[in-house]
């Protein structure tokens, strides 16, 4: 009797302790959901962030070198400070007045503990980086704040009179941290080994078409020395395109060149060694322990256009879910918005503190759609088409589902903002929501209420929680309206793109995202071209994008050609456009830098996509002194 | 019994064949490879270039007659994921800590477990014994990471005493080289369900050995409770309970992701995931196998362990 | 002289006759129904039994209808959506009560794949032994060596998902610990005296191993049968965290509880209900189990 009686009375107390301890703000229980995320190239390297909005200059502007960079500050390599106290740099340099001593001036960032990383540079495998890539060398050119390309490496640069070859101008002074200059063979020979089929990279579409003789070297058809890449003199580095490409200089953002040297003597994966790494970027190799911890320190040899006030930059290998809750602890100082969960986020948004130090950006510009196989029934019906994508309440899925902060609804594929975009919201009815018509759509394609449509299965390429939120609210949106069957599946990633890239593709329905790897709309409206990953077919676009492409001269029937082409794209419903995603950051408040605190010239405050030189300008406070954080404790 | 141990080593030997020969095959049929096309469409070629590069352009019989060649001469390949360094000397390096982690949950899950099973089931009824099965239940329903992530916002974020990951960190070294605060949470965590899996199967063999004739004789007898326990009921227990525990030794030795995942520990459980995900072919058939001749070892270890608890069996078949 | 030859002897007699039969059985159901606990836990799994047969009628709204208003809705504040939302505007009470005949389903269906490959061919094993016993250990012996999880991971990824994939895959993996089990029991069990009389009496082969052994050999087969339902639900909830479980918008519990990890530090509602019924449904079939085992233990005396 007795023990029956413990049972119950036991039962009780641990119901009551689950609700309890469920309640308290504790447990932040999340199971790995998000298996590793491949990091879209342009998301990976923390620097390259957010592309920018509505004032942009057309990028096309390029040729014109019109803004200096930051003032590069000459530094003193001999005067060589203990990276202890004071408040000079290990360059000479003055820290800021209100900066904590120089010895506090650090960053730690997390990174993915489930990450697949073999090295540092984007010209060796752009999907397999360590978190910190990319500070081991300046690239060619660089964003601002608005966008705009501006001279990195390269000091100027200009192109032919018919559109092929564009002449690149090495600024000179820069070097290794063995002190051996930098020069354009160096950019030369990292060139070349990005089509070599030994090398086998993994971004080898990027040069695709652009690049003389890129395709070809890649087949293994012509040697890497005939590629469109020469250095003229240690100074001056010359490309050669196959056809004019008035966005070469926005692609130079990935323009980086590693030590020929190094690459001669050690192999292309040199950095991947502490002992024979060689930086001419504003960091060097310190320690690298892969699944614990990366350490960077300043290079004193450093004299690009970004010298680093951070005197160490710490990567700390951790899991997704415990991120947010080490970030309170005051263990990192940066969190990028795909480390923020949608309950993270509530908190953020209801803290003054935290709320302040969020900033949210246009990103990469990226937006969410869905794919259908439109060479096969049922999508090969414009009518099933059109009715599904009137059929998305958009708004109400993003206001609800999504929240603004992560996202707005998108009624076409360029987000309002990049260049050649629908600002007018010209093309919003053809996709927009409306049950009505879309039942009479789907009735017209010969499936009144849904009846006999085909039970759909949409695919998920890998989402964590929050899109698999969005997604589903997607599908039930489209199966209360139009009543058909449709299953949400979360796939592999790999599975996901194997299907996709098929051709012919074995995806009939998915989501998917793109953001934009340089900002020109050859680059966007480029990946639905009939050769791409999807399966959707139009000639006209297909013309009309490639002809605007390779358009130099008159910027504004470029322009406009872009805007028509993506058009058709949207009333051929070559895609259902559901959302443009705000990405974001938050920071410590006690990290400062007027490169992200600071707005652009349309209001936004944020670390930008493409302004690698905020890790010139990122430097920590005073107030760093007031709180115990890792630093201090 | 020579001869049955020698049998049985080749059985695992040939075992470790077939494993091989269905894991590469299975690993093969799956899409996607160890390269990325997040983005836009890698051209044919470039395609090409990255399959040959990782010798997955041959045809699969010769691709795994290769791979068995060098796996003969104990040579498993370079993994995908770092390849600077060898498969056998990146699962060294990272077992070795995996290990480690899992040799003490197993400790502190078995001793505790039986301890507390045993208490029960000789005490069966009271307080105790519904402490110890409730605790068990509790203990099956929390999923580890739960329970991880309670322990490192309870200890390591409230009341700071213990750090929230890592391993063998230098500042957190109870007793330099021998102890290390990193220890606790993590073994803790881990060995939470088996401790209570093991208290379980032991409350319920023990309860069933202590209802039979021959401890209600021994008791008759006059013998002490203590050592009827020791003497008898222990032994006869022991036959299911290695049964049913046995299994969990191999499955806490090579690690739990979840665990280290969270705890920042730099073992092996997480490659048994990435190495699925990102198509690392090398790491995928190292680790398979290596889970393979740790069960066919375990599975050796526990059939002995029965002629050795029980008189009775015969390995080899019935009486007749 | 005859046993009925006395009046009183008829009697008594008579009386042996009619009463009724004390089989095995008979007198474990009446153990069992005396056992609080037992009764308690049945009564809980009756429960959800009923919940899972009889979601159509007992949740008030279909299980993917969603209001994009009622998003993450707290629980008790809005009279429609009892429960709460979920994370997609879904009523959560509905959810739950589908997600109950999702996860009983995997439960059920994965243990009785699990136990109808892994009993008969353990028991076969561990009876005959030697050859027969060679061939079958070394097939476990292969299927074992594959990490459940990642097995799972390999087969999922490769069929796909979807409940029909996942209950087979979790029964293919499932199937071992069964059979070691009842396997062990065998081995032991046939060498004990009352298998030898059976045999001496004459009784079959198959005779022997069901109707003599296998009673015997219940016990622990029934506390992991009790252990491996919820066990099959969390194993579909661990591919449900890696996100290859069951296909949306399909409910389940452990799908719910893998999500929740984003939600659940401000909006509680989303863990706790499925994890309360998971542990529920745990407790009861535990109960269940170990009122059987004491039930049908025959040294036991009422």
């Amino acid at each position: 009797m007795s023990k029956n009686r413990n049972w119950i009375v036991l039962c009780l107390i641990v119901l009551l302790s689950m609700i309890i301890s469920s309640c308290a703000p504790a447990a932040t229980p999340a199971p790995p959901t998000t298996a590793p995320k491949v990091a879209e190239p342009t998301k990976a390297p923390e620097p390259t962030k957010a592309p920018e909005p509505t004032k942009a200059p057309e990028p096309t502007k390029a040729p014109e070198p019109t803004k200096a960079p930051e003032p590069t500050k000459a530094p003193a390599p001999t005067a060589a400070p203990a990276a202890t106290g004071g408040d000079t740099t290990v360059l000479g340099a003055k820290l800021p007045a209100d900066a904590a001593p120089y010895n506090m001036q650090t960053w730690v960032e997390p990174c993915d503990i489930k990450g697949n990383h073999i090295t540092f540079d984007f010209q060796v495998q752009v999907y397999q980086r360590f978190c910190g890539s990319d500070l081991f060398q300046d690239q060619l050119v660089n964003l601002d704040k608005d966008f705009n390309v501006i001279p990195n490496s390269a000091e100027k640069w200009e192109v032919s009179k018919d559109g092929l070859t564009w002449t690149f101008y090495i600024k000179k002074g820069l070097q290794w941290s063995d002190g051996t200059p930098l020069t354009a063979q160096d950019y030369e020979a990292t060139f070349r080994y990005l089509p070599d089929p030994k090398h086998a990279w993994d971004f080898a579409w990027f040069y695709a078409g652009v690049l003389k003789n890129w395709d070809e070297i890649v087949a293994g058809e012509k040697p890497v020395t005939e590629l469109g890449v020469k250095a003229v003199d240690d100074y001056t580095l010359q490309f050669t395109t196959k056809v004019p490409w008035p966005a070469f200089p926005a692609m130079m953002q990935f323009g980086f060149g590693l030590s020929k040297k190094q690459m001669e003597k050690y192999g292309p994966l040199y950095n991947s060694k502490v002992e024979t790494s060689l930086s001419s970027g504003p960091f060097k190799l310190a320690k690298l322990e892969p699944g614990k911890t990366i350490e960077l320190v300043a290079n004193d040899k450093y004299k690009g256009f970004r010298p680093p006030k951070l005197q160490k930059v710490t990567v700390q290998y951790m899991d997704m879910t415990t991120a947010f809750a080490a970030f309170q602890n005051k263990e990192i100082d940066h969190l990028g918005y795909e480390w923020i969960s949608p309950a993270d986020m509530d908190i953020i948004q209801k803290d003054p503190v935290l709320k302040k130090n969020y900033f949210p950006h246009f990103g990469d510009f990226r937006t969410d759609y869905l794919v259908m196989d439109t060479f096969n029934k049922p999508f090969n019906d414009i009518n099933v088409r059109k009715a599904f994508a009137k059929a998305v309440d958009r708004d109400a899925i993003v206001k609800n589902v999504l929240t603004p902060i992560k996202g707005m609804p998108a009624y076409a594929f360029l987000m309002p903002g990049f260049p050649a975009s629908d600002k007018e919201g010209k093309l919003k009815d053809l996709q927009a929501y409306d049950c009505k018509a879309a039942k009479e759509l789907l009735a017209k394609a010969g499936y009144p209420d849904g009846k006999g449509f085909p039970k759909q299965e949409m695919w998920l390429r890998n989402e964590g929680a929050a899109w698999q939120a969005v997604f589903q609210a997607v599908a039930a949106s489209i199966s209360s309206c139009l009543g058909v069957q449709i299953e949400v599946s979360n796939k592999d990633y790999k599975v996901y793109m194997d299907a996709l890239n098929a051709k012919p593709t074995k995806l009939t329905f998915g989501a998917i995202s793109y953001g934009m790897d340089y900002m020109d709309p050859s680059n966007m409206l480029g990946i639905w071209l009939s050769t791409g990953r999807h399966s959707w077919k139009n000639d006209k676009f297909d013309s009309m994008v490639k002809e605007a492409s390779s358009m130099t001269g008159d910027l504004v029937k470029r322009n406009q050609m872009f805007m028509d082409a993506e058009k058709i794209l949207v009333d051929d419903v070559g895609g259902i456009f559901i959302d443009h995603r705000w990405l974001g950051d938050l920071f410590q408040p006690y990290i400062m830098g007027d490169c992200f605190r600071k707005p652009d010239s349309i209001g936004i405050a944020a670390w930008h996509w493409g302004n690698d030189w905020c890790w010139g300008d990122f430097y920590v406070s005073k107030d760093v002194l007031n709180v115990k954080t890792y630093r201090n404790k | 019994m020579a001869r049955y141990l020698i049998g049985r080593l080749l059985s695992l030997i040939f075992v470790l064949f077939v494993v091989s020969l269905i894991t590469f095959t299975l690993m093969h049929s799956v899409p996607g490879g160890p390269f990325d096309e997040g983005k836009q469409r890698l051209p044919d070629a470039a395609k090409a270039n990255i399959l040959r590069k990782y010798g997955l352009d041959q045809p699969i019989h010769v691709q795994y007659a290769k791979y068995m060649w060098s796996a003969l001469h104990l040579d498993f390949g370079i993994p995908y994921q770092v390849p600077t360094e060898t498969v056998t000397s990146l699962i060294a390096k990272t077992w070795f800590i995996t290990f480690q982690v899992g040799m003490m949950t197993v400790a502190l899950a078995f001793g505790t477990g039986i301890l507390l099973g045993a208490i029960a089931a000789y005490r069966r009824g009271s307080w105790i014994d519904t402490g110890v099965t409730f605790l068990s239940m509790l203990g099956t329903t929390l999923p580890n990471f739960v329970v991880a992530l309670w322990l490192i916002l309870a200890f390591a974020y409230g009341l700071k005493i213990l750090p929230s990951g890592g391993w063998n960190e230098p500042n957190d070294w109870l007793i330099p080289g021998v102890f290390s605060k990193n220890w606790i949470l993590p073994v803790l965590a881990y060995a939470l369900l088996p401790m209570a899996v093991v208290a379980r199967y032991t409350r319920a063999s023990m309860v069933d050995a202590l209802q039979s004739d021959y401890v209600r004789t021994a008791r008759a007898k006059g013998l002490r409770d203590r050592s009827i326990l020791i003497h008898h009921v222990m032994k006869n227990a022991a036959i299911p309970m290695v049964t049913a525990l046995g299994p969990i030794v191999p499955d806490l030795i090579t690690g739990s992701i979840f665990i280290e995942a969270v705890f920042r520990i730099p073992g092996l459980g997480k490659y048994f995931v990435t190495s699925t995900f990102n198509r690392d072919y090398p790491m995928i058939m190292a680790l398979i196998l290596l889970i393979a001749l740790l069960w066919g070892v375990t599975y050796i270890i526990t059939d002995l362990a029965y002629v050795a608890l029980d008189p009775r069996v015969r390995l080899g078949g019935t009486m007749k | 002289m005859t046993v009925t030859s006395t009046p009183k002897m008829a009697e008594l007699t008579e009386a042996s006759l009619s009463k009724r039969q004390r089989t095995l059985w008979s007198d474990a159901l009446r153990r069992f129904y005396h056992n609080r606990l037992a009764m308690f836990g049945l009564a809980l799994v009756l429960i959800f039994v009923i919940m899972a047969v009889f979601a159509d009628f007992l949740a008030p709204y279909r299980y993917d209808r969603a209001d994009f208003s009622k998003v993450l809705q707290f629980p008790f504040v809005d009279a429609q959506y009892l429960l709460g939302g979920d994370e997609v505007g879904r009523d959560f009470l509905s959810r739950l009560i589908y997600g109950a005949r999702t996860s009983l389903t995997v439960g059920l269906a994965v243990q009785l794949i699990a136990f109808g490959i892994g009993v008969p061919l353990g028991a076969f094993a561990g009876y005959r032994g030697g050859a027969v016993d060679f061939v079958v250990m070394r097939i476990v012996d292969v299927m074992t060596a594959f990490p459940g999880l990642l097995f799972a991971i390999f087969l999922i990824t490769l069929w796909g998902g979807g409940l029909e994939k996942v209950i087979l895959v979790l029964g293919l993996t499932s199937w071992i610990g069964a059979l070691r089990l009842t396997r062990a029991q065998f081995l032991s069990l046939r060498e004990k005296e009352f298998v030898g009389a059976a045999r001496a009496i004459g009784a079959t082969q198959r005779r022997i191993i069901f109707r003599h052994i296998l009673p015997n050999a219940l016990t622990p087969l029934l506390v992991a049968v009790s252990f491996g339902i919820p066990a099959a639900i969390f194993a579909e909830a661990s591919l449900s965290f890696l996100g290859i479980g069951v296909n949306d918008p399909l409910p389940s519990w452990g799908k719910m509880v893998g999500v929740s990890g984003a939600y659940i530090r401000v909006y509680w509602h989303v863990g706790l209900f499925p994890t309360i019924l998971i542990a529920l449904t745990m407790l009861g079939f535990s109960f269940v189990g170990d009122g059987l085992r004491d039930a049908l233990d025959p040294k036991l005396t009422i």
